[in-house]
């Protein structure tokens, strides 16, 4: 294996099992991040409607960053809530 | 100047109606066609209920503006916008270029209104009661 070639060095060992997660839309490339998109956009936010994290969904740094930004449009014309916990 | 490809959400007040929503639409393309701009699609959403309340409504009509304009234009657009009392809030997205159109969505997914439900249980007894009478 390419890892235990490369000088000695340990390979990453990996915590716990389960498998890596991949980025959604790294993976479907046909798949946009569009703030019109209200119910794709709400699978990656939490119950209280809160954005979840990356290291959570998987989803690479660059889409992460255009994934909060559309969020937060969605937020301001009311596709999405701000949270579904009312004060 | 060179002109930009933008969006616009607009949501509409649900004590418009319908025909008061379109009406309002027609005056928003008109506004964009005479600050220069060139619609190239219109989208009307119909009533959706919001995430939230704002100014006190639970749905707004949503209607989608796709059209090219420069940005004072656009910024002129916007300050329209804002003046016009039905509008309760808008969003004005630059799309890219090479972006495609938005597209037609289905977004009258199956509302959860109680209203509908109800119509829909309604229409399960009648089927079965058709069925007993056969």
């Amino acid at each position: 294996m390419a890892r235990e070639r490369s000088g000695g060095a340990r390979p990453p060992r990996r915590r716990g099992m389960g498998r890596r997660k991949v980025c959604r839309f790294c993976a479907d490339k046909t798949m946009l991040i569009d703030y019109k998109d209200a119910r794709t956009l709400g699978t990656f936010l939490s119950e209280r409607g809160k954005i979840i994290p990356a290291r959570i969904t998987g989803t690479c740094a660059r889409h992460q960053r255009r994934l909060t930004i559309a969020v937060k449009q969605a937020r301001t014309v009311a596709l999405l809530p701000y949270t579904t916990v009312y004060p | 100047m060179a002109d930009r490809r933008y969006e616009t959400l607009v949501l509409i007040h649900p004590e418009q109606g319908e025909p008061g929503s379109k009406e309002l639409a027609a005056r928003i393309r008109t506004l964009i066609e005479e600050q220069g701009g060139t619609v190239s699609q219109v989208q009307e959403w119909g009533l959706r209920d919001l995430a939230y309340l704002v100014a006190k409504q639970r749905r707004a009509f949503y209607v989608l503006f796709e059209y090219r304009a420069t940005p004072r234009a656009l910024q002129e657009i916007e300050r329209n916008l804002t003046l016009m009392d039905p509008v309760l809030r808008f969003i004005s997205v630059r799309q890219a270029e090479n972006a495609p159109p938005a597209a037609l969505r289905p977004v009258r997914r199956p509302e959860r209104d109680e209203a509908e439900v109800e119509e829909e249980g309604g229409e399960d007894v009648d089927l079965m009661g058709s069925e007993e009478m056969t």
